[in-house]
């Protein structure tokens, strides 16, 4: 079967390969045949790439210990679910998952639009080829997962052999998260490069108007929502397995998921100047190349051990390679710009400053600066060392102070944007879209600082969120009302009604509800508490308003592991509330253990208890609990924020709804001389 | 104007609830502070990185994963511990962390320093910040002066008396339909 695997895989390189330089070929010569021919050999590549992934899969499940890759990442009694994990859980099977979920939304992508936009797909074709061809390279002839396990005998050449076990999985990745955060991560990293490859495609072939952003912002919105799942699972897994009480210690890899995050949401939201202005059109090619050029940075950074990370389990000297392929894509970038720009002329002027094009305008704008105030953070230590011959630490407080500021303004944006109108906003309209959210919002605040609330970024916060929060509620309840008034059913069905006439705009609203959600939890960070205690059995440890009695120790064996549990009574107004066991496991095929944190987890806050291990000297063991309020509104943010993705993706129902005397949503009552007979072109339309 | 006023006490009520929504979430985390010895010292601790080279964490939250287990590695727990004996005889956070810097270099410090090259750290998202701000702006001056390009001709059609033609008519529905979406 690995013979099978690496046969598929070099066959994947050559079918790249044709795709790549037969789609040249066929742009130049326009042959249909031709044409015709890459885009099959696209589509076969996906196919081999599937297979050789699946003999890997097929190597792990059927313990076969002579190959390589499987005996360093797997053992007999790891579990099933475990061994679709170790797929990635190293160098050489990551890449070549990487390569696996590219070639879906490849194949996808080559299969919707065969018969479609026969300009720009053989474009599309070769850049994509491309993009495979080089993650096959490195899986062929850089860092093969098929190779066989060698050791080297007295003359020195290799002789073959199979081990009984093998060495198992890193127990740090032995969580449930771990089998579903690299999937979402790498598929919002690969995904980025369906609409780069439009995006540079269409700038090549000078192809009219804005089509290529209308057939890309699908495919954008998946990859983001992929990133953005990613991201949040990564924190979760941080915050329940690695056990120092937090979800983000903004490590160079962390940082490195963030940065196409940042840019990537700047181009959902610029893209719209495009669709409705013609504007910013440089703007828009260039923060889809950037977010492309950032998903191959955050490989390289986690790769290349050129700054120390959490992640380090998957390091190599590959680096070199990936900033080869950088230069080469930013080349190509640079000469594809400068060659066409012409085509990227923009329309329209401004008409005013309060409006909704400036208001985007200031939203990429923080976007863009926290992404490159993290980038030349999270470098820095490089940088430094380069200059002055030491390195300075850019730690987690550095990154803090940076991006809180940018945060709360870009929350700011986000209640204020979608209020704006296109062109002009006259203050009247301005006074009836904000005076309640921002009433509420300053009343949120007041109340706060009267009930002592005195951090001065949460108390903010705080404020911001109400006041986010209101703005979209007050949109729905608009809305609502209009639909109400005509067909009179209830508030939850004009609601959904509402949301399923206009999926981009509700949904985009339920999208910035689950950020608000997110910025609540963050604020919550600002009270954290924790205590560390060396206690015997028997004894307690006091933390915020509960008591935690630890009753006694036991011992449990697993399959594929020893748990060390602490049992331990949380009482609350001396009232038992519920029972946690914090465990430490340790794993005897790799001689490693880790940590099973013990959370009680409400609205209001995480209890969260970690067994530290026994003092050595003492033979006490030691307990560390925080307390970490609103966490869990992180969770559930990133929750309704998939759900709004989900429904922005949906297709438009069509209605045939006049927005009649009641008042219509803040955005349409702008246009001076629009009859209502008029306004109703905008439903149906996203 | 019964309706208004109704309406009027609606949303207050709404109002209300809202903010009785906000108490009950903000109300909680505004406890007095627990206050504890070893709570300072990890606050001490998170100024401070963990020196045992394989990580870039403060060391009071130092994870460390990779290695041999996760969690706090000995180097991080050590640092602590020599906090927490320092507070206990009195010192000052500020001394604390200053007596460790001194005894781990400057390195053990979390933050660059607001000096020498570590300042341009500090520095350089003020700079982009207002590099940024400027480009906006003179972006923005640009698109004010630009001359529509394709709202003009429907516009001045209209205007002059000219034959509305079909073609003119659908393309201003068009622009007024994309101008006014979401």
């Amino acid at each position: 079967m690995d013979v099978f695997g690496s046969f598929a895989l070099i066959l994947a390189f050559v079918c790249a390969l044709y795709a790549f330089a037969g789609g040249i070929a066929a742009i130049i010569t326009r042959h249909p045949l031709l044409i015709k021919s890459t885009r099959q050999s696209g589509m076969a590549t996906c196919g081999l790439i599937f297979i050789s992934t699946f003999s890997l899969v097929y190597l792990f499940f059927s313990d076969n210990y002579s190959v390589a890759y499987v005996v360093s990442h797997s053992n007999r009694d790891l579990s099933t679910f475990f061994k679709v994990a170790a797929l990635w859980s190293g160098q050489e099977g990551s890449l070549l998952f990487w390569s696996f979920l590219l070639a879906i939304y490849v194949f996808s992508v080559l299969f919707v639009y065969r018969n479609k936009n026969g300009e720009l797909m053989p474009y599309v074709g070769v850049i994509l080829a491309g993009v495979q061809l080089f993650f096959l390279t490195i899986s062929n002839f850089v860092a093969s997962p098929f190779k066989a396990l060698g050791v080297a005998n007295a003359s020195g050449a290799f002789d073959l052999v199979a081990r009984a076990d093998g060495n198992g999985l890193n127990p740090v990745l032995q969580y449930p998260e771990m089998v579903i955060h690299p999937p979402n991560l790498y598929s919002g990293y690969t995904g980025f490069t369906i609409p780069f490859a439009f995006a540079l495609a269409a700038l090549l072939a000078r192809y009219p108007g804005e089509k290529w952003i209308h057939l890309t912002r699908k495919w954008t919105m998946i990859a983001w929502c992929f990133q953005s799942m990613g991201i949040l699972l990564g924190a979760h897994w941080a915050y329940a397995v690695l056990g120092w009480g937090g979800y983000w210690g903004w490590d160079p890899v962390e940082n490195a998921s963030l940065l196409p995050w940042l840019t990537g949401t700047a181009f959902l939201h610029s893209v719209m100047m495009q669709e409705k202005r013609g504007m910013m059109k440089v703007w828009n090619v260039w923060l889809v190349f950037l977010t492309f050029m950032l998903c191959i940075l955050g490989t390289l950074l986690t790769r290349s051990g050129v700054v120390s990370s959490v992640h380090a389990f998957a390091q190599s000297n590959i680096g070199n390679w990936f900033v080869g392929f950088l230069c080469i894509v930013l080349g190509v970038c640079l000469a594809a710009y400068f060659k066409n720009r012409d085509y990227l002329k923009s329309e329209n002027q401004l008409d005013s400053l309060v409006s909704r094009e400036s208001s985007f305008l200031f939203n990429n704008l923080v976007l863009l600066v926290a992404c490159v105030a993290v980038l030349s953070g999270t470098l820095f230590p490089v940088f430094s060392e380069w200059f002055t011959g030491s390195r300075i630490s850019v730690g987690a407080p550095f990154f803090n102070k940076v991006n809180i500021p940018l945060g709360l303004l870009l929350l700011f944006l986000t209640g204020v944007g979608p209020l704006l109108a296109w062109r002009k906003t006259s203050t009247e309209s301005l006074k009836r879209n904000f005076l309640w959210p921002s009433t509420l919002g300053v009343t949120a605040g007041g109340v706060g600082f009267v009930f002592g609330f005195r951090e001065i970024f949460s108390l903010i916060c705080l404020m911001l969120c109400v006041f986010v929060a209101s703005t979209i509620v007050q949109e729905f309840y608009r809305g609502a009302k209009v639909i109400r008034v005509r067909t009179s059913a209830n508030w939850l069905t004009s609601c959904l009604d509402l949301t399923l006439r206009n999926t981009r705009r509700y949904g985009g609203y339920v999208v910035h509800l689950g950020m608000v959600m997110i910025f609540i939890g963050l604020a919550g960070q600002a009270f954290n508490k924790e205590v560390e205690k060396e206690m015997p059995v028997g004894s307690t440890l006091k933390i915020g308003t509960y008591e935690l009695l630890l009753q006694s120790m036991d011992e449990k064996q697993e399959k594929n592991y020893v748990a060390e549990r602490m049992i331990v009574e949380v009482m609350k107004d001396n009232k038992p509330v519920m029972m946690l066991y914090p465990e430490r496991r340790n794993f005897p095929t790799n001689q490693e253990s880790g940590t099973m944190v013990a959370i009680f987890s409400t609205l209001r806050e995480d209890l969260y208890v970690v067994y530290a291990g026994i003092n050595p000297a003492t033979n006490r063991p030691t307990m560390h609990a925080f307390i970490n309020p609103l966490v869990k509104w992180v969770w559930w943010g990133g929750m309704v924020l998939v759900m709004g993705t989900i429904v922005a993706l949906l297709p438009n129902r069509a209605a045939a709804v006049v927005l009649s005397k009641a008042e219509a949503p803040a955005s349409t009552r702008e246009l001076s001389g629009m009859r209502p007979a008029q306004v109703t072109l905008r439903e149906g339309h996203d | 104007m019964i309706e208004g006023q109704k309406m009027k006490t609606g949303k207050a009520k709404f109002a209300g609830i809202f903010a009785l929504g906000v108490l009950a979430i903000v109300a909680p985390a505004a406890q007095p502070v627990f206050a504890d010895q070893n709570d300072r010292a990890h606050q001490v601790g998170a100024k401070l990185k963990c020196m045992c080279g394989g990580c870039d964490q403060s060391a009071a939250k130092c994870y460390h994963v990779g290695g041999s287990y996760s969690g706090p590695c000995d180097t991080a727990k050590q640092e602590i511990k020599e906090i927490d004996e320092q507070i206990a005889e009195g010192k000052s956070d500020d001394q604390v962390l200053q007596a460790l810097i001194a005894e781990y270099g400057p390195l053990a410090y979390v933050e660059p320093p607001k000096s020498g090259f570590g300042l341009v750290a500090w520095l350089m998202p003020v700079l982009y910040l207002l590099a940024g701000t400027a480009l906006v702006i003179v972006v923005m001056r640009r698109w004010r002066k630009r001359p529509p390009m394709n709202a003009a001709p429907a516009v001045a059609g209209a205007n002059s008396g000219v034959q509305v033609t079909p073609e003119l008519l659908a393309r201003a529905r068009e622009l007024a339909q994309r101008e006014t979406e979401d």
